[in-house]
């Protein structure tokens, strides 16, 4: 019971950055058809550009962060993450869309995301880094960790859960019930449809580029603090989104927000849960999910996965 | 017995074959070989032979790579992982095991064989979703590595004993001149298979699935020879290569190698069969030019590279680059004028008319709430032309689809010669003798006319598979030839036979109908379904189209034409079918429905003109 309270909370705090990622892939790959293989690495880059305002390259202890200048290194980090989402597909993206040419918008956003990392790479060059925490939720509790039922769990999880969840709600209404919205939905039904009614196809697709990302990266910087981050943090996180995109098959993405949370608990489940003495282990962890997966998408696609027949 | 005089008959005959294809490019390639492969032995200052071996068998697995991205047109995104599975099962056996390096690469090449084969599943989906898969794959196999240090001999790696090759101390050298060997032979199967029947059915599939899965040409099983294939070599190169460099490293088989590969390939070209590997040699000199500059900026180097590689691909890209071989190919290859085509043979005509031979019985199929086709009853016979007709929407096309299998009626049956097809696919229905023209895509517009008719062909040759075709086995090359003959008989038949070699976006809309005629006639059908032949066509090109369908009967196969142009119906038809939603209001010849006046209700309502 202890473990699997623990298990739950961890996993919805890991799962719920998730699934902002998912939610971001499904989003773009709905209304371009295209899989972001950039998409971690350009939220690797937006929190290393925090990082950089906050702390520079040393590796950085809790002294270094004071409100203002944590708010000003945030705008930094993410005006940076929107801007190389959108330059991402002005530049690399709607070329190949428009000529047809999936190698090429496949082979582009990998580029990218390996020039990305190799950046992030050369100027923070340790294995790992500890990012600062403007909010006290050191004081929370014992350091951090708050006791229920028997279970020690990070008060930070909760901030993590709560804050990743209405920032995905809140899309969602965004999505329904605004202009923008309701445009990009009618971009994601029929980008020719749309075009033709006079909705600025390119604009509101370059944008919701730069947003999902800002919304991946909000939820990463919550998470940021809780454990140690290195060139790969973004990159990993964004397979984790694109694992769980594929789960949902790039349904709609609160769907596949749901995925990043059901994800994140199977991992923390897999790590931890014994029966009895049998017990999967954090070995298994990273690649049991995402075997099962490729299964899944192999064995069973659905009919829009697969490629048009007669 | 006497199987030895005739392979050497076979024998003197390939031989004759190759000088006959070999031309300057020929020599080249084989002059480059050959100085290649002089190399090792001459003893060149601050070249490190092992870091040219290694080269080399990336270049294999980069050329077995371009058969999935040039042919296929996949985009995968997961060969390393391939590489990895053949280096580790080849480690493994030979430092655990103390197996030989030459059992422990095929085990290496055969366990990639098998990866291969069970993810390969994916090839049937869209791009995309090919791309994200194999991703995946890549990132699995790697972090799988990571997280069992007892299989991959953790960070340290496994390592390798040294051990003999080929009889022979494993040395660089050794190492080098069998992964010369093997590209050279690699490569030499692979343009063997683009050129033939498998790299047509892949161009085929890659431009218009829809088209070519309506000729019989199976989708998953084409597209999983090539992605197995390419997954095989692959593992073979990891296997060897991992014995040279004497230690398995997790770490060299990151995702950022399946990216490596696919980089080179696009550079080089996926065109070309050579392109990969060319790609490859100059990854590799980048790599060379750039040490120095890795340094003066205090990066590490692989960092350095891999942002340079990654520039490098945008840029090619931005240029609506096809890679750099292609590009010399196209400026190098002489144009010669085409020879003109000896004369086929008129094909055989077939079996005695008006025989039945198709029966649909009570067809229904809705969608949703719409009934497209409500118990149509049809009987085809052979030597018979049947017109079936009926305002937009009346069920046509779906009537057509319901008996060539591209969809399945709700309820119904449908007989071919006596025996139940209701449940067949289409390529099974192809194979049994019913061929269908679709009426959006007509025909394939990267291939050649021939080559369109060939793509017909396929599902009459059961020994044009991948292996076949790239080991040029005797039988493989009667079989291509007498495809050829076919196809070059069903353009006759249709009146194309000058324009063998002509591209098809060279032909006019009711020439390329033409060319999708010939190419459902190259299955050999009995029964032929023909989507709207006069769609678009002018009247002069009425005449030619009748005659055509004329001589098609004549031949004895049964003939189902939808029309809207009335007029060719009028020409052809010996029987005509009136289909008002869905189900049939009128059968008759021409003059009985004609005169009934349901033809004028059905299309106008009852209106009177």
């Amino acid at each position: 019971m202890t473990i699997a309270l623990q298990v739950l909370v961890s996993g919805l705090a890991a799962g719920a950055v998730y699934g902002l990622f998912a939610a971001g892939y499904s989003l773009i790959y709905r209304l371009t058809g295209i899989v972001h293989f950039a998409f971690g690495d350009l939220v690797g880059l937006g929190i290393f550009a925090t990082l950089l305002v906050l702390a520079g390259t040393t590796p950085v202890s809790q002294a270094g962060a004071t409100e203002p200048r944590f708010v000003l290194a945030l705008i930094v980090g993410l005006v940076l993450c929107v801007a190389a989402g959108i330059a991402t597909y002005v530049g690399i993206v709607q070329p190949y869309l428009s000529r047809g040419s999936t190698i090429g918008w496949v082979a582009g956003t990998a580029a990218v995301a390996f020039a990305i990392r190799a950046v992030i790479g050369a100027t923070f060059q340790r294995s790992s880094y500890v990012f600062p925490d403007p909010l006290p939720f050191h004081d929370v509790g014992r350091s951090g960790f708050v006791r229920i039922g028997g279970a020690q769990v990070q008060a930070r999880a909760f901030f993590v859960i709560g804050l990743a969840v209405a920032l995905a709600l809140g899309s969602a209404w965004f999505l329904e019930h605004t202009r923008y919205g309701r445009a990009l939905r009618a971009v994601a039904d029929d980008a020719e449809g749309a075009r033709f009614v006079g909705v600025p196809v390119e604009l509101l697709v370059a944008l919701a580029f730069g947003l999902v990302g800002a919304l991946a990266m909000i939820a990463a910087i919550a998470a940021a603090p809780g454990e140690a981050v290195n060139a790969n943090t973004g990159t990993l996180l964004g397979l984790k989104g694109l694992v769980a995109a594929l789960a949902v098959r790039f349904g709609p993405p609160l769907w596949a927000f749901v995925a990043g949370l059901v994800l994140g608990v199977v991992e923390a489940a897999i790590a931890n849960v014994h029966i009895g003495s049998w017990q999967l282990g954090p070995s298994y962890r990273e690649v049991l999910p995402i075997a099962f997966v490729l299964l899944f998408i192999s064995l069973w696609p659905s009919p829009e996965a697969l490629e048009e027949r007669e | 017995m006497s199987a030895f005089p005739q392979t050497g008959v076979e024998l003197r005959r390939a031989v004759a074959e190759a000088r006959a294809g070999w031309n300057r490019l020929g020599w080249l390639a084989l002059a480059a070989i050959g100085v290649v492969a002089l190399v090792p032995f001459l003893s060149l200052p601050g070249v490190r032979l092992d870091a040219l071996a290694n080269t080399l068998y990336l270049a294999l697995a980069a050329t077995a790579l371009g058969l999935t991205v040039g042919s296929a047109g996949l985009p995968s995104l997961g060969t390393g992982a391939f590489m990895a599975i053949g280096a580790f099962t080849s480690a493994l056996l030979v430092a655990r095991s103390g197996w030989g390096v030459e059992p422990a690469a095929l085990a290496g090449a055969a366990a990639a064989l098998v990866a291969g084969l069970l993810s390969g599943g994916v090839v049937r989906l869209r791009r995309a979703f090919v791309a994200v898969s194999t991703w995946l794959l890549a990132w699995l196999v790697w972090l799988f590595l990571l997280a069992f240090p007892s299989v991959s001999g953790g960070s340290q790696g496994l390592i390798l004993p040294q051990k003999t090759l080929l009889g022979l101390d494993a040395t660089p050298t050794v190492h080098f001149e069998l992964a010369l060997v093997l590209l050279a032979l690699a490569a030499l199967a692979i343009a063997a298979a683009r050129r033939g029947a498998p790299g047509l059915e892949l161009s085929a599939l890659r431009e218009a699935p829809a088209l070519a899965t309506s000729l019989g040409v199976g989708l998953a099983s084409r597209r999983l020879a090539a992605f197995a294939a390419t997954a095989t070599l692959a593992g073979l190169a990891g296997a060897l290569a991992v014995q040279l460099q004497a230690v398995a490293d997790p770490n060299a088989y990151d995702p950022f190698l399946s990216f490596k590969l696919l980089v080179a390939v696009l550079l080089g070209g996926a065109a070309a069969t050579l392109g990969p590997a060319a790609g490859v040699a100059l990854l590799g000199v980048i790599n060379l030019v750039s040490g120095p500059f890795a340094r003066l900026l205090h990066l590490p180097l692989e960092r350095f590279d891999t942002a340079v590689a990654a520039v490098l691909l945008v840029f090619v890209l931005a240029l609506g680059g096809e890679g750099i071989v292609p590009w010399l190919l196209a400026r190098l290859r002489r144009t010669e004028p085409l020879e003109p085509r000896p004369a086929v043979p008129a094909a055989p005509t077939g079996p005695s008319p008006h025989e039945p031979v198709l029966r649909a019985a009570a067809l229904r199929k809705a969608f949703g709430g719409v009934v497209a086709v409500d118990g149509l009853a049809l009987e085809l016979a052979r030597g018979e032309t049947t017109a079936l007709i009926g305002p937009n929407g009346s069920g046509k096309t779906t009537a057509l689809r319901l008996i060539s299998g591209a969809s399945r009626p709700d309820s119904g049956v449908v007989e071919l010669g006596g025996s139940d097809v209701t449940a067949r696919s289409t390529g099974e229905r192809v194979r049994l003798g019913i061929a269908r023209t679709l009426q959006t895509t007509s025909a394939f517009s990267e291939l050649t006319v021939l080559e369109n008719v060939l793509v017909g062909r396929s599902v009459r040759r059961p020994y044009a598979g991948l292996v076949r075709t790239a080991l040029a086995t005797p039988r493989a090359r009667r079989e291509a030839e007498a495809a050829e003959v076919a196809a070059l008989q069903a353009l006759a038949l249709v009146g194309l036979e000058r324009a063998a070699d002509t591209p098809v976006p060279e032909l006019t809309g009711s020439q390329r109908r033409l060319v999708a005629l010939a190419a459902a006639l190259a299955t050999e059908p009995d029964v032929l379904l023909v989507d709207e032949l006069a769609a678009g066509a002018g009247a002069d090109e009425l005449d030619w189209l009748a005659a055509v369908v004329d001589r098609i009967r004549e031949r004895g196969v049964a003939l189902l034409v939808v029309e809207h142009n009335l007029r060719l119906v009028r020409r052809v038809a010996d029987r005509v079918v009136v289909l008002a939603a869905g189900a049939t209001v009128a059968e008759g010849s021409v003059a009985e429905v004609a005169a009934s006046g349901v033809v004028q209700r059905a299309y106008l309502g009852s209106q009177r003109l």
